[in-house]
């Protein structure tokens, strides 16, 4: 009897986490804007106009002068070389993450095939268990490239993009009006409530570059 | 929360699979509050929508299981092998209907009477 309510209180709880996260996903694909709240204040991230665009642009070719003329900035294939004379092979881990990709699409296939011929759920689950070991692995993988080419120029460059972007797309409600929060890029870079910044970054990516 | 992967779940859901079904169907249904400039999650959601749609005609006329929605291993590798095996199917018979094209080196015109 016991067991039996905790087993229909489980699926419940189950149930409602699955209408919430519906409910999440409706509102990241029911406009071409995502509103949240933050601190009981109301934000919106939204897609950038054509002038925000132009002003992307120009802030992206200025940090690009900067980042060209700093020496002690490499560019990806050189900090490859480099990390190679210090024995990190940075291409020996992109070689394995294109041979686990290769694997991947292969048992995929595989897998697909086998759906199609509705065999058993031993093979199926056999060749479940595999790719996502493959999956894994190449995760592993990715974070330790992420990580060992953080500082490259492209990656130093990308990463002021998503800024600006975040900076330019980030709406507050405002006596029942949306306004721009940051007026100043300079304001945005002294703010100091980094939750909410972190915030807002993850959805102007999932608006504009997922 | 992994944002793919309940964009994913929203896209297989009753509601929107219908959703999708009456808006190709019928003029003034609209899936979004916007009908242009896109988000990317947007284009990806339409994506999905589609790809559900496939499997569920294909669950439905019971060339597979419903249970390939159950994972998204499953339906991923099952539209994957799908696109493959149509790409495959395509180009065999391409080859076949351009044989009339293949010319031979030797011609047998016919005599002149």
């Amino acid at each position: 009897m016991e067991n039996n309510r905790k087993a229909e209180a489980e699926k419940i709880v189950k149930e409602m986490n699955e209408d919430k996260d519906l409910l999440f996903a409706e509102n990241l694909i029911r406009d071409n804007k995502i509103e949240f709240e933050y601190e009981d204040k109301k934000y919106r991230i939204r897609l950038l106009t054509i002038a925000e665009k132009n002003e992307l642009e120009r802030l992206r070719t200025k940090k690009f002068g900067q980042l060209i003329q700093d020496k002690d900035i490499l560019f990806e294939k050189d900090l490859i070389k480099v990390l190679k004379e210090r024995g990190i092979d940075v291409d020996a881990i992109n070689d394995e993450i294109k041979k686990l990709d290769a694997e991947e699409i292969s048992l995929q296939v595989k897998l697909g095939e086998s759906i199609s011929k509705n065999e058993g759920e031993i093979i199926l689950k056999s060749y479940k268990e595999q790719i996502e070991e493959l999956r894994k692995r190449k995760a592993m993988l990715n974070t330790q490239k992420t990580l060992l080419l953080r500082f490259s120029f492209e990656n130093q460059l990308l990463n002021y993009v998503s800024m600006v972007i975040t900076y330019l797309s980030l709406d507050e409600l405002k006596d029942g009006t949306w306004q721009r929060m940051f007026s100043t890029l300079e304001d945005f870079e002294n703010y100091d409530n980094g939750n909410l910044i972190n915030k807002a970054a993850i959805y102007s990516m999932t608006l504009q570059y997922i | 929360m992994n944002i793919y992967q309940s964009i994913a779940n929203l896209a297989k859901s009753t509601k929107y699979q219908n959703l999708f079904l009456a808006a190709k169907e019928i003029n003034g249904v609209n899936l979004f509050n916007n009908n242009l400039d896109f988000s990317k999650i947007q284009e990806l959601f339409l994506c999905y929508l589609y790809n559900f749609d496939i499997i569920n005609k294909d669950i439905i006329t019971d060339k597979i299981s419903k249970h390939v929605l159950d994972d998204e291993i499953y339906w991923e590798s099952y539209m994957l092998w799908r696109k493959d095996f149509k790409y495959k199917k395509g180009k065999q018979q391409d080859s076949k209907s351009n044989l009339h094209l293949v010319t031979s080196k030797k011609i047998n015109f016919p005599k002149k009477v």
